[in-house]
């Protein structure tokens, strides 16, 4: 093999410690999926829980450990569960129709498989809509050698959006109405602000441009109405973590959301990001971070004073918080911030600010849905169709577009935009993962440092640095009226398999034409963030797509068998963002039994 | 851990040994003084304590020595990243932070090596960037440093890296200062 | 059995194919637009307009319904079911096949459907609806929901009916067109589940269609205020 696997080294080095030692760590868990009631605070609704509980149960593993663990289904319905972030087995992966068959109403399955890894995970069913309902916990995964950062206490802190609708009924109203749940559209009086600040013809514009699409710039949470929890608590329960001054406290963060993107930050305390997605990454102090829904962040407080903080965690629309709290004994509060106004998505976010359009590739773009867009200046544009686009005639876009919100568009510069490079993106946003112009980036609310992901490198890269072997497009398309999301205009139920080759180092091209953000998940391999940092290029499991932008990840394809890779928002993903993924080849023992049509 | 223990047990057991030895004078406040001490004389150095860096920590995390000596400290940095050893009070080190953001920023300060280019480029720009504090050693991987320190009477001393979030991560460790 | 009906017969079945074998999960819902008693100075009427639905993403399969009950009169004034199947023809807009079966108090009619149903730019929610029969006409709705707060919406609506040939027997003539144009003010009272509202209701007949009202001894037009609940589920 031309390359080596350094992570597999250190496997091997680890088991061979073990067998020199004589003392294979091995541990048994029980788990089991019961029908529960969940109170948030604001409401109570019937839902799932593991082990009878709302709190979210927290596994524990050590590095080298060979795990069983046993899930029994006490539902009605079958169940299973997926070991998001594990590198493991195919059919010990958990993806009913994919890994396995799922498990059945009360039936025991027994997983086993090795604990390769450290850092933060998590789990959850990948049954219909049961993750929503509340199927989820949390795994810690103890390194072998050193932890990853020095600190005296560890939390996890794990959030979701727990919805009073079940994910069916969300599911079927996205379906009926896709706005259904959007209380954040834009009213007469925002109409009438708006006409006041930037005139009546430009408002009047501005909204033409929008309604010409038919689209809503308030688009950034598809689903509202939900009680953000961290560990099982709504806001007024308020979770809170213990320390002593002076304490180093780990803080683990993970985003179990069905759909929500949050902000967090704990006032008055500096945190420092230490892991990613599980694994290290050089140290980061930052006031503020973006979490993905299914990532997770490990940071490091220090709080010096006997002062309660807390931690205040407001989703990406701005519709709801979570709020937990650090304190030196239960009971104690701080100061619970405001919601901070809703971002609106810009004509940048819909891909649409061509000037500034960080390194697109127009050339290998093709076009996947139709529908017009017309520009301010009364010129029509093929939707989404990038191919199409690259034809026309740019002459017709020059001089300035003026949004409503003052901000110009200055005429584009096609030319130049073909040599741009990705080194160079976005440099104009501050953040080159959104689009430039976006009304997506964040700001830390003291002015602070906000985390980007061009921030995050790998403290211990786990594979050698080298090219890719080959570039796969995708496409993250949709048409939101109908709500059906897909991957290069194909729902997954139309769509063949991604078919990847056992030792080959894939570069996967996220180009994401809708003006939703989402988080992309590949099962069972990691997927490398090209964040141009080189060899420190991050190592993660889900990777975050901005509206209007391209991002790069890179795989090297190290799992036989076959995996599941799909937007993490629970109803994106079921409304077909998801794929099937086959890797041919590899270690006879390891392969998948593949029916023909699938492996081809 | 073993390694730890052995060195803590080491580095223990020279202070012993070294607290029979007559003890300079102090020598009053000099050049490149601070409340942390003051550069040392390479003539009045008593002891070595030899100093790894891994990523994100020291070993060893405690260090004893005794008020007023002179120690020469050589650091090798073990890890894949650049560190740095750097002698001071907790603020101090909390105020360096900054100006080695500074440094990353403009590019001088990269994960694993120091960009002298970019440092000059820095310099010509703003006036400043690379300069060499007498209580620091700034080292990339694979890399071996001296800091030769001459310590106060009476301070609450740290040693830690303010390449920036390392100090945060854990990469801090204490003087002990004995009589 | 007239031409609306065999062609109808012949559409929707070939739309159907186009359902998936097993694919995508179905989907269902209801939904109301107008649920509502118009109070007007001659006679009081309920009326309803809504659609139920089951499908994919592929085709749904639509029982619209529609009629106007007088209490005066002890009759339905109008009394509409369309069994139609919708089939998405671009982002925005379904091809719509069905059939029309009108049974008001009177004589009865049936209709072959074929129309577009989607969200017009701004988003303009419309229907085109050609009935092929003996005698044919066409319908044109659209809708607009502006919101006051993003809980109070108004919503204008229009709706234009257009016989393209005499039936005297239930008061059309050709090319004499009826209107109806409403404003209702709704506040979603839980969720978009319910949404009671007021509102006016015009309705006006032109042309030989309103000649025939006038001859019937009926007013061409009408204004009530409509009191009633948006449902959907």
């Amino acid at each position: 093999m031309a390359y080596r696997l350094l992570g597999r080294a250190t496997l091997l080095g680890a088991g061979l410690g073990m067998a020199l030692s004589g003392a294979a760590v091995s541990g048994t868990y029980d788990i089991t999926v019961d029908r529960i009631e969940i109170d948030t605070g604001d409401f109570t609704k019937t839902g799932i829980g593991y082990n009878g509980s709302q709190t979210p149960t927290v596994l524990r593993f050590r590095e080298g450990e060979e795990v069983t663990i046993n899930v029994t289904n006490n539902l009605s319905e079958e169940t299973s569960i997926h070991w998001h972030g594990l590198i493991l087995p195919f059919d010990q992966d958990g993806v009913p129709e994919i890994s396995y068959d799922g498990i059945a109403p009360g039936e025991t399955f027994t997983h086993r498989f090795p604990i390769v890894q450290s850092g933060t995970y998590w789990f959850h069913s990948h049954s219909g809509f049961q993750e929503p309902d509340g199927a989820y916990g949390a795994i810690i995964i103890e390194p072998e050698g050193r932890p990853l950062a020095r600190f005296d206490k560890e939390y996890v802190v794990q959030l979701t959006d727990k919805h009073p609708h079940s994910g069916d009924r969300i599911m079927r109203n996205l379906k009926m109405s896709a706005d259904y749940y959007n209380r954040e559209q834009r009213t007469l009086f925002d109409f009438i602000s708006d006409a006041s600040e930037n005139g009546v013809g430009a408002t009047l514009e501005e909204r033409r441009m929008w309604g010409e699409m038919r689209m809503m710039p308030t688009d950034i949470e598809d689903v509202q109405g939900f009680t953000p929890l961290i560990n099982g608590l709504g806001p007024d329960q308020n979770w809170t973590g213990l320390f002593e001054k002076g304490e180093r406290v780990l803080l683990r963060f993970i985003n179990s959301s069905a759909m929500t993107y949050f902000d967090v930050r704990i006032p008055g305390l500096k945190m420092t990001v230490v892991a990613a997605d599980g694994n290290p990454v050089q140290p980061v102090p930052v006031d503020e971070f973006r979490i993905g829904v299914a990532e997770t962040y490990d940071v490091i407080v220090r709080p010096r004073t006997e002062d309660a903080h807390t931690i205040f965690a407001e989703s990406m629309g701005r519709t709801a918080y979570a709020r937990g709290t650090l304190a030196v004994r239960e009971g104690l509060e701080a100061p619970v911030p405001e919601l901070r106004e809703s971002p609106r998505l810009t004509m940048a976010d819909m891909g649409m600010d061509h000037g500034s359009m960080a390194g697109m590739d127009h050339s290998a773009m093709t076009g996947g849905q139709d529908g017009e867009h017309t520009m301010p200046d009364g010129t029509t544009m093929k939707g989404m169709d990038h191919g199409s686009m690259a034809g026309m005639d740019h002459s017709t876009m020059g001089g300035e577009h003026t949004m409503a919100d003052g901000t110009t568009m200055k005429g584009m510069d096609h030319g130049s935009m073909a040599g741009m490079d990705h080194g160079s993106m976005g440099m104009s946003t501050g953040d080159p993962f959104y689009a430039a112009g976006s009304g997506l980036v964040p700001k830390a609310a003291n002015g602070g440092k906000f985390l980007s992901y061009a921030d995050l490198k790998a403290a211990k890269p786990l594979y050698e640095d080298r090219d890719a072997t080959r570039e796969i497009e995708l496409r993250l398309t949709g048409n939101m009226e109908r709500y059906i999301w897909s991957i290069n205009g194909v729902k997954y139920e139309d769509a063949d398999p991604i078919v990847l080759n056992y030792g080959e180092r894939v570069r996967f091209k996220f180009v994401n034409e809708t003006m939703m953000t989402h988080p992309m998940h590949l099962h069972g391999m990691w997927s490398i963030l090209d964040n141009d940092n080189g060899k420190w290029d991050p190592v993660k499991h889900t990777v975050s797509v901005s509206p209007g932008t391209t991002v790069f990840m890179e795989t090297e394809v190290d799992a036989p068998g076959q995996w599941a890779f799909h937007c993490h928002l629970s109803y994106h993903a079921a409304a077909g963002m998801f794929r099937k993924v086959v890797v041919v080849g590899g270690p006879e023992d390891q392969r998948a039994e593949l029916d023909p049509v699938s492996g081809g | 851990m073993f390694r730890t223990t052995a060195t803590r047990a080491i580095s223990a057991a020279l202070t012993l040994s070294i607290s029979t030895v007559a003890l300079p004078a102090s020598a009053g406040p000099g050049h490149g003084a601070t409340e942390a001490g003051e550069p040392g004389k390479a003539s009045e150095v008593s002891r070595t304590i030899t100093v790894s860096m891994g990523d994100n920590y020291y070993e060893p995390e405690t260090i004893s020595v005794q008020e007023g000596e002179t120690v020469r400290f050589v650091v090798k940095n073990d890890g894949t990243l650049v560190h740095e050893f750097n002698i001071g009070t907790a603020k101090m080190l909390m105020d360096h932070a900054p100006e080695m953001q500074m440094m990353v920023d403009h590019g001088v300060l990269e994960a694993d090596r120091i960009n002298h280019e970019a440092a000059k480029a820095m310099q010509a720009s703003m006036g400043h960037g690379e300069h060499k504090m007498p209580n620091a050693a700034l080292l990339e991987p694979g890399q071996t440093g001296e800091v030769v320190w001459k310590f106060p009477e009476h301070a609450e001393l740290e040693f830690g890296c303010t390449v920036p979030g390392h100090y945060e991560a854990g990469m801090v460790g204490d003087f002990k200062l004995t009589h | 059995m007239d031409r609306g009906t065999v062609l109808a017969g012949a559409i929707a079945p070939a739309l159907l194919m186009a359902l998936p074998a097993a694919a995508d999960p179905l989907v269902w819902g209801f939904q109301a637009e107008q649920n509502e008693y118009r109070v007007t100075d001659g006679d009081n009427v309920y009326a309803w307009d809504f659609d139920a639905f089951i499908g994919t993403d592929e085709a749904r399969f639509v029982w619209r319904s529609e009629g106007e009950y007088a209490f005066g009169e002890d009759a339905f004034e109008t009394l509409e079911n369309q069994a139609r199947v919708q089939v998405p023809i671009s982002d925005f807009w379904d091809a719509v096949a069905g059939v029309r079966l009108d049974t008001p108090s009177g004589p009865d009619r049936v209709f072959g459907v074929i129309g577009l149903h989607g969200l017009a730019p701004q988003f303009i929610e419309t229907d085109i609806d050609f009935f092929i029969a003996d005698d044919p006409a066409f319908r044109f709705e659209i809708e607009y929901e502006g919101l006051i707060t993003n809980r109070i919406i108004l919503t204008p609506s229009f709706e234009l009916d257009l016989p393209f040939t005499d039936d005297e027997e239930i008061g059309l003539g050709g090319f004499g067109p009826s209107m109806e144009l409403g404003l209702r003010l709704s506040y979603d009272l839980v969720d978009r589940a319910i949404a009671p509202y007021v509102g006016v209701h015009y309705e006006r007949s032109f042309g030989e269609s309103s000649l025939l009202a006038q001859r019937e001894g009926e007013n061409p037009g009408a204004v009530f205020f409509v009191v009633g609940a948006r449902l959907q589920f």
